[in-house]
Parts: C-alpha cells; sequence; structure tokens
C-alpha cells in the first residue's frame, strides 16, 4: 500500500484540491500509520505558529512621520484647517490620477488584518502551553 | 507623478514585524535578525525606484528571502554564529522589561533550536509558511521553484521538526 504522506501538510495547510483532496480524505480514513502522521504533524505546525510574535526593536523600522506629531498636541485650528487642505490636494491628486499598477497602504492594511482575522495563530502572542512530543 | 507603490518607510512600518519575525526565527538571534532587517529595507529602498506594478508581496519576499540567502552564503565562509546560551543572555539584557521577554522566548526556546537545526531550504518554507503566513504559491513565488517542491519542503520540514522536538 503507497502512502500519499507528501499531501499531509498541505491538506493541513489547505492547500490539497480536487482529485488529491479526495484521495488522501479516502486513504486517512483507512490507514492508522497516515492518520498518526496528520496529528503529527498537526501538532508540530501548531507549535511553529505558537511561536511568540516578536516586536520590532524600537529603531529599526522607522516611526510615523513626524509631522504628523504636532497635530497630536493640538496646536490650533490652523494646523488642522493645513492639515485638510493638504488631504483634500493629495485626494484630488490621486482622484485625477490614478494609478492602477499601485498598492495603496490601506489595501495592504486590509490584507494583513484580515490575515490575522481569519487565522488566531497570526494574531498578537499568545501564553500557551508547549506542545508535548512523543510519549 | 512617480508611480513608486509605497515609500520605503511605509513598506518598513506595514511588513517591520513580519520580516523581523521571518528574520528572527530563520537566524535565531535578534543581533543577526536585526542586521537581516536593515539589509531588506535598504533592498527595498534602492528597489522601490525599479518596481513594476505586480504582486508587491511577492517582490518583497523574493528580496527577503534572497538578502536571507547571501546572509547565510556569508557566514559559511565566516561562520561566527554565537552559541543559543549567548544569545539567551543578550535578549535579557537588552530587552525592555526583559523578565517578561524572556519568559516569552524561553517559550519558543526549544522550536527555534529545532528550527535552526533543519537545512536552510525546509527551515525558509516552514518559517514563510507558519510565522509569516504565506501560501503555498505566495513561498513558490518568493523562492523561485515549484509549488510541489514547497509541498515537498513543508513537509519533510515538519517531519525533521518532529523528529528533533521528540
Amino acid at each position: 500500500m503507497s502512502h500519499p504522506s507528501e499531501l499531509i501538510s498541505a491538506y493541513l495547510d489547505g492547500e490539497l484540491h480536487g482529485k488529491e483532496l479526495a484521495t488522501l480524505t479516502k486513504h486517512l480514513s483507512s490507514c492508522g500509520r497516515c492518520a498518526a502522521e496528520l496529528e503529527d504533524m498537526q501538532r508540530v505546525r501548531s507549535a511553529v505558529r505558537s511561536l511568540p510574535v516578536l516586536e520590532v526593536p524600537g529603531g529599526l523600522v522607522p516611526e510615523a512621520d513626524p509631522v504628523v506629531v504636532p497635530l497630536r498636541q493640538n496646536r490650533g485650528f490652523l494646523v488642522g484647517a493645513a492639515a485638510a487642505i493638504v488631504a483634500v490636494v493629495i485626494a484630488v491628486a490621486a482622484a485625477l490620477a490614478p494609478d492602477p499598477g499601485s498598492v495603496s497602504i490601506d489595501e495592504l492594511n486590509s490584507r494583513f488584518g484580515a490575515r490575522a482575522s481569519l487565522d488566531p495563530a497570526f494574531g498578537p502572542a499568545k501564553i500557551v502551553e508547549p506542545a508535548v512530543f512523543g510519549e | 507623478m512617480e508611480s513608486i507603490p509605497l515609500t520605503w518607510e511605509e513598506v518598513a512600518r506595514v511588513y517591520g514585524r513580519k520580516i523581523y519575525n521571518f528574520a528572527y526565527r530563520l537566524t535565531g538571534n535578534p543581533a543577526d535578525a536585526n542586521d537581516l532587517v536593515q539589509e531588506v529595507l535598504l533592498r527595498v529602498r534602492r528597489g522601490l525606484a525599479n518596481y513594476q506594478p505586480g504582486s508587491f508581496e511577492g517582490w518583497l519576499w523574493r528580496i527577503t528571502r534572497n538578502a536571507f540567502l547571501d546572509d547565510v552564503r556569508k557566514k559559511q565562509r565566516r561562520p561566527t554564529a554565537p552559541l543559543p546560551d549567548e544569545v539567551d543572555r543578550w535578549d535579557l539584557a537588552s530587552a525592555e522589561g526583559a523578565d517578561i521577554e524572556y519568559a516569552r522566548l524561553s517559550l519558543g526556546d526549544d522550536i527555534q533550536k529545532a528550527l535552526l537545526e533543519l537545512p536552510v531550504d525546509f527551515r525558509e518554507a516552514v518559517v514563510l509558511c507558519d510565522v509569516v503566513g504565506l501560501s503555498y504559491e505566495e513561498i513558490a513565488a518568493a523562492v523561485a521553484v515549484p509549488i510541489g517542491t514547497v509541498r515537498s519542503r513543508i513537509h519533510r520540514g515538519r517531519k525533521m521538526l518532529r523528529d528533533l522536538l521528540s
């Protein structure tokens, strides 16, 4: 009996489709060895995904644009108005000169955020019990 | 008007944490991770001028893993990797809220050490999948290998991790 072992990780990652998915699902229902390997791989996958998400050390990545800082300190109406005018100018410029090939920061954030919300493993670090391997 | 999609600072802010975690899990120590992130951001800064609209993440992760591979090749010529004990002390001494940070890091210590035992190709595939969260297709694009190779590397990498952790 041949064991489609290499399909197991792809199956766990949701990367198996069509005929291969059907083949593995059928095989798993009757093969104890592959079912055990599936459990092992699930445990390893969870262990790696449970690694704490590390914060970037300060200074490595540039902070937000310093121009934003005075606005937070409430320097008054003029600063707000100036910012609003700049925002309008940028919005108009963007509307007049669309660039279909570019990637906006909102789009990236939404992709990034979507992945985090879909898969809890990519959310903030959690304290979890380390997986125990072997008997 | 230039058609640069993002400034390198924006790339750094949006992707900095992912690139740092990729770098840390592949190199296993903060000093090398810092160097790698800086190198990636430098390459992004240079490369954005010639960036062709397309898969931005594919482009970014290609740059990132190439920087990592160049670093590996450089170190193979001049091996100076610190011992794991030294790495832990470095973290403890430098991190803010050292106790909390140390607890967080030691939680994954055995997994991190096992990752470093994997051959580079397998380690990279597992980290891109399970730490960065890329799909097999995105990994294939970043690493420039067929999807079947990605699948095989991830599975074999996980099997090695199982054996190392048992």
